[in-house]
């Protein structure tokens, strides 16, 4: 399945948070979404599932949007922020009602609590959770439906270096499963080590659409060619 | 249709799964249960207005005036822990139609104030019986008229929650609506004012619920269906 987005626009106020974005994310590989902070990633990625409107241009899901999905589940798994999560509900009712709502078995929502490890506090609140079980949560509920898409806005955030290589690997096998893996970081280590593909953005404008071979060829790391491509870009 | 059943049995499970609503049906009930003995005893002493006239019903109606609080509160944070709590972003992730999500609301809340409004009116009426020296008896009429009443002003009070999104805004409003403000407005006694407060939910509920006005029912209608629409409305305007 593919992300496409088309000339993706979105200010607040005075600031242009997003600023004509065009491109496309394909399956079968993990796709990085680069920049430092306040470039706009989250705010793409908010605008992909329907929750941000954009200002101008549209974000597409195999050429439709994501509220035209009846049961988006099926289609698109996403974590934006751990924390969006009600406190006081245990992690297995937050499941139970995500899977309910998208007529996703219950017994789904056993296997995905087994598959992050998070089967022990399942019936604990999630507001007793760590960050790192907050980040599982999250997790579980973005393969719930099992889906060809998986959107996930800085993952490895306040994760231990366990959390980081579970989720790094994660993201590398739901991609090599031919599935659309983007994911957004603004730590470049994490990218070079997990994407395939890099789109770099710096205050809301495309940077760069590249493989990171291509981006990372003829320097030393990431990180010199980083700061090569965005010089000037990202100072504000 | 398959698609709203969906987000109904969700908004179901979330309702049933934090402690909130547990509280605020037991303050609902503890409320109900302590008005009506208290305004039973008032009209065993001919303390109350309509002297001599009261049954158990009315009583139960009288003790509304306060268990309607804990209703009120457990229906706006339905819609309004959505946002105090960031859920409201998972939740449109897996439900992204605002209109579909906020109907499976309203259905929610409906559906629980209306059942448990029942049960507390046969409640209220249950404890004014077993003190009040005549006018007792099972009232079921008043019941249903009560758990109706309720189901209305939960969905006024998920509408607003959806149109103004903060608690704290959402219930003030609500309180001012349905509680506060009809009496300053009757203070006075004008003509004019007193059509205002008339027009209220809160008077309008009260006219239908003590005398069975049918215009009270269809304008406490009107303010639910009104506030959903507001919310419907602002709910899909603005990000989330
Ligand atoms: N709801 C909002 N209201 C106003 N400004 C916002 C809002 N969300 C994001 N912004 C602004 O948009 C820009 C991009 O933010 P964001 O998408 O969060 O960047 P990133 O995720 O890359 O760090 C920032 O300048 C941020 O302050
Ligand atoms: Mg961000």
């Amino acid at each position: 399945m593919l992300i496409t987005l088309e000339k993706l626009t979105k200010r607040f106020g005075p600031v242009t948070a997003v600023d004509g974005l065009d491109l496309e994310i394909r399956p079968g590989r993990v796709t990085g979404f680069l920049g430092p902070n306040g470039a706009g990633k989250s705010t793409t990625m908010r605008m992909i599932l329907g929750l941000d409107r954009p200002t101008s241009g549209r974000a597409l899901l195999n050429g439709r949007p994501y509220c035209s999905y009846g049961k988006p589940l099926l289609k698109v798994g996403s974590l934006l922020e751990a924390k969006a999560v009600h406190p006081g509900r245990t992690g297995r009712n937050h499941l139970l009602a995500m899977a309910r709502s998208n007529g996703i078995p219950a017994r789904r929502v056993d296997e995905v609590l087994e598959a992050v490890g998070l089967t022990g506090a399942a019936r604990k609140r999630s507001g007793s959770y760590s960050m790192g079980m907050g980040q599982r949560l999250g997790i579980a509920g973005a393969l719930l439906g099992d889906p060809p898409v998986v959107i996930l806005d800085e993952p490895v955030n306040g994760l231990d270096p366990d959390g980081v290589r579970w989720i790094r690997g994660l993201m590398r096998g739901l991609a090599a499963e031919g599935r659309t893996v983007f994911v957004s970081s603004h730590l470049l280590s994490e990218m070079q080590v997990t994407a395939d593909h890099l789109i770099v953005i710096g205050r809301g404008r495309l940077i760069a659409d590249a493989p990171l071979d291509e981006i990372v060829a003829g320097h030393a790391s990431l990180e010199d060619a980083y700061y090569q491509l965005t010089e000037g870009t990202t100072l504000r | 249709m398959t698609l709203l059943r969906a987000a109904i049995g969700a908004e179901w499970i979330k309702l049933w799964t934090t402690r909130t609503v547990w509280w605020a049906l037991v303050a609902a009930l503890v409320l109900m249960a302590a008005g009506s003995g208290q305004y039973a005893l008032y009209a065993n002493n001919g303390d109350l207005d309509d002297q001599g006239t009261a049954t158990a019903g009315t009583v139960a109606v009288m003790a509304l005036g306060f268990a309607q609080l804990a209703f009120l509160a457990l229906a706006m944070l339905v819609m309004t822990s959505e946002f105090s709590t960031g859920t409201i972003r998972a939740t449109l992730s897996w439900i992204p139609s605002r209109g579909r999500l906020l109907l499976a609301k309203c259905a929610v809340v409906a559906a629980v104030t209306f059942v448990t409004g029942v049960v507390a009116g046969v409640a209220g009426a249950a404890v004014a019986t077993s003190l009040m020296d005549s006018g007792g008896g099972l009232d079921l009429t008043t019941a249903a008229k009560i758990g109706l009443y309720l189901a209305l002003l939960g969905v006024l009070a998920v509408g607003l929650g959806a149109a103004f999104r903060g608690p704290v805004v959402t219930l003030v409003v609500l309180l001012m609506l349905v509680v506060a403000v009809p009496p300053l407005l009757q203070v006075p006694d004008i003509a004019v004012l007193n059509g205002i407060a008339d027009a209220m939910p809160g008077v309008a509920g009260d006219h239908f619920l003590r005398d069975g006005s049918v215009v009270g029912l269809l304008i406490l209608t009107a303010w639910a269906v009104a506030a959903a629409v507001a919310g419907r409305m602002l709910l899909m305007k603005k990000d989330a």
